[in-house]
């Protein structure tokens, strides 16, 4: 008897509990799109903030004073130590090896550059482009073109030469400021400690890179004749905003809060685990980013977390206020019910039934289509999906389960406190 | 009674009678208005609140000369342009000699305002110490690794320094010593040629700046640092897109709820509807009824919502970003409008519907 009166209930009033059903539907799917939009948002972010370079950066221990005014290096190519380059590729085993996105090595020295017309005395900086390694089983491309992405390059990127090419001179950059001093423009071969070498292209940086002659790597250990040495890495990490755990000396925890403090992608742990896979390198943050990302992350997401706090609780309400509202108008049968002799026990769980089946059927639709409005959102502004876990799906059921309960209830109980007389009699 | 009172009677009657049916459309608008206010405001206000976030970056343009020194007026020029927006820091720099004869480089600066430029310094005052020199944590590492007095000369001068503080800055900052500006200058007698520039203000703002800068510096070269403007462009452009994007989506679905509940309402009152029109009512005294309901209803709802809606703005501001993000007064007509709009919409749709109908079909219950 219950069930028939459940399944005709949906059978003959399709038009409210489609009303109903597409209420609840509206609601989770505000709930679904909004929660993986906030929780994502902060990854997302970060991402975008990887556009101000590297947040670490690497040099080796035993090393004398960078000599650096205004940007341009005057430290002598032999003085100092170096890193080998060849280790650089164990960042990629370390246990957040995932959350470097990429690093860039520098070597760099003061050169005399000979032009056509006339010599000029500037900075010569090796770097990867786009380099292909390998650490184990994993394939990797990193260099300056992801990690420094604000540098322009009007004309051709060089390649990434492994040796000193046989049939023609290698593929430079020269800054933008420099080829305008020295006349050089692309195509043109100049040609250093001896060596020529051949401009593809025109380098605009905004940094004092525009002042220099930017080459690859290989070439330029070539020219200096340090093979394998690497001055300065700039490694860029997705890392979590630190906070005051972050900042403590792992030396002095407990092995478990030790443990989760090297578990966390805090740039002090990633730092660690770096200078642990190459214990003669000096890593350090760059603070200027990696403080400041961390204040702009916090406020990015915190504010979208509250807006998703807001909405869900505005799709709370109105999930509510329509089940009242559709319920509310079928007090009349309620009326019905009770003159036949139902119990208030059995007309409250035939209602709460029927809004149970809408609750869990409007969830499932509306976990669907805010999932499908995230993703375009996530694409749509960041060119990359946001994807909804699927913990979010329980959430939602559970969600909408409440809601609808909760504005089911008051109104039944609403319902049942009127005389099925006055009710059935239309005065009420 | 006259027809106006009637009509009044039976539209006060019709909310009163029936509080809960009129409870829920008015919290389905209120709702609708509160979520359209809380987001427009923030969307309005959250460009100048995020871009004030990037204070924390330092300077965003650096101003240097290749000849000569800059001069006081250069320097107030600087500071007219910025008109307050922003700080400008002139340093100069200078290669000099450690006690073990490597070279170290250093800085002169106004010391307080470099270290509010560089908000993220990390700092170790050196304790005991009556000295003035900010050493960086490189050059202290390498030049006085007990923090105590050391000597550098710069060509046939020399002084004693005496570190106050050693700092962390993780650039090159580290590998520098940072004298006060007086002090440096009588070491070496070199005046500052570079300047740092932070710009405050909304991206579009600090371009504009940038601009003027060059156009009142001719001698000198204005630099953009680019990372952190276009840092500073990606982060505030695309936090303004998800906002507005998971507010749209927001609003249209909350609104459709709402229509979707004031509709229900409507058509479970066609016996009202087919009560009336049996006792002679015309089409359009019912629907001006109806449709007056509902705008009374949706006026009282939104205006609720307005205010209700720039309190959350105000509160999340507070809570996020320490300012307040205060209540935007164009937004009230558009609010008012729009739900009314919506209400009228959703409650003389279904009317259309109940006309079709003969009132004596409704009231036997078809």
């Amino acid at each position: 008897m219950f069930f028939r009166l459940l399944f005709e209930s949906f059978r003959r009033q399709k038009r409210r509990k489609s009303v109903a059903l597409l209420a609840i539907a509206l609601g989770m799917s505000i709930a679904t799109a909004m929660i993986a939009v906030g929780t994502d948002v902060g990854d997302k972010m970060s991402q975008e903030l990887r556009s101000l370079g590297g947040n670490l950066v690497l040099t080796p221990i035993e090393d004398t004073l960078d000599v650096n005014i205004g940007g341009v290096n005057l430290k002598p190519a032999s003085e100092g130590s170096f890193i080998s380059e060849s280790d650089l590729p164990k960042m990629k085993g370390i246990f957040w090896g995932r959350n470097i996105t990429g690093f860039a090595p520098f070597l760099s020295a003061q050169q005399t550059i000979t032009t056509k017309e006339r010599t000029v005395d500037a900075e010569l900086i090796g770097t990867y482009f786009t380099q292909p390694l390998s650490y184990g089983k994993q394939d990797f491309t990193t260099g300056v073109r992801s990690v420094n992405n604000w540098w322009k390059v009007d004309g051709e990127w060089p390649q990434d030469y492994s040796t000193w090419p046989q049939d023609q001179a290698p593929n430079v950059l020269a800054g933008s400021k420099m080829a305008q001093q020295a006349g050089l423009s692309i195509g043109n071969l100049i040609e250093v400690h001896g060596k020529k070498l051949r401009i593809s292209g025109i380098l605009n940086t905004g940094g004092p890179e525009d002042q220099a002659i930017v080459a690859p790597l290989h070439i330029v250990q070539q020219i200096l004749s340090e093979p394998n040495a690497v001055r300065r890495v700039t490694v860029s990490a997705l890392t979590k905003p630190e906070d005051a755990f972050a900042r403590r000396d792992p030396n002095k925890m407990t092995p478990v809060m030790r443990d989760r403090w090297y578990c966390s992608p805090y740039a002090n742990s990633i730092a660690f685990q770096i200078h642990e896979v190459m214990p003669n390198v000096r890593v350090e943050q760059v603070r200027q980013v990696e403080q400041n990302q961390g204040k702009i992350l916090s406020r990015v997401s915190g504010m979208m977390l509250l807006l998703t706090l807001a909405a869900l609780l505005a799709a709370a309400l109105a999930v509510s206020a329509a089940m009242a509202a559709t319920i509310l108008e079928r007090r009349q049968e309620v009326g019905l019910m009770k003159s036949l002799g139902a119990s208030n026990t059995a007309v409250a769980s035939l209602f709460l039934t029927e809004a149970g089946f809408l609750a869990l059927a409007g969830a499932a639709i509306g976990f669907l289509a805010g999932a499908i409005l995230a993703r375009k959102i996530g694409q749509n502004i960041f060119g990359s999906a946001i994807t909804v876990h699927p913990a979010v799906l329980a959430v939602v059921i559970f969600a909408a389960l409440l809601v609808t309960f909760l504005g089911s209830a008051g109104a039944v109980r609403k319902a049942m406190q009127f005389d099925p007389a006055v009710v059935l009699r239309g005065d009420a | 009674m006259n027809r106006p009172r009637l009509f009044l009677r039976l539209l006060f009657k019709a909310a009163w009678v029936r509080k809960d049916r009129a409870l829920t459309a008015l919290i389905s608008v209120a709702v609708v208005a509160t979520i359209a206010t809380a987001a427009l405001t923030i969307y309005s206000d959250l460009e100048g609140k995020l871009s004030r976030e990037f204070r924390g970056f330092g300077a965003n343009v650096i101003v240097t000369k290749a000849q000569g020194s800059l001069a006081a007026d250069e320097l107030n020029a600087m500071s007219s342009t910025l008109a307050g927006k922003g700080m400008v820091v002139p340093v100069a720099y200078a290669i000099a000699t450690a006690p073990d004869g490597s070279r170290v480089v250093v800085g002169g600066a106004d010391l307080r305002a470099l270290r509010e430029l560089n908000s993220w310094w990390s700092i170790r005052p050196v304790e005991g110490s009556s000295g003035k020199a900010w050493v960086g944590s490189r050059a202290a590492s390498l030049v006085t690794p007990a923090n105590g007095k050391f000597k550098i000369t710069f060509g046939s001068h020399s002084a004693e320094i005496q570190p106050e503080l050693i700092f962390l800055s993780g650039s090159d900052d580290d590998s520098r010593i940072y004298l006060d500006l007086g002090e440096f200058t009588a070491l070496t007698g070199v005046q500052p040629n570079t300047a740092l520039v932070r710009v405050e203000g909304k991206p579009q703002e600090i371009r504009n700046a940038i601009e003027r800068l060059g156009a009142s510096l001719p001698q000198a070269e204005v630099k953009p640092v680019r990372q952190i403007t276009q840092a500073q462009i990606s982060v505030v452009g695309k936090t303004r897109s998800v906002v507005l994007a998971a507010s749209a989506v927001v609003v249209v679905l909350i609104m459709l709820c709402m229509v979707a509940t004031f509709t229900s309402s409507v058509l479970e009152r066609r016996k009202d509807f087919a009560v009336m029109k049996a006792l002679g009512a015309s089409n359009k005294t019912v629907n001006f009824l109806f449709a007056a309901e509902a705008a009374s209803l949706s006026l009282v709802g939104a205006a609720g919502g307005y205010i209700v809606g720039s309190g959350i703005a105000f509160w999340i501001g507070k809570a996020n970003f320490d300012a307040a993000i205060l209540p935007q007064p164009v937004l009230l007509l558009p609010v008012l409008l729009g739900s009314v709009m919506l209400a009228l919409i959703a409650s003389t749709a279904p009317l259309r519907l109940l006309q079709q109908i003969q009132p004596a079909g409704i009231l036997r219950g078809e």
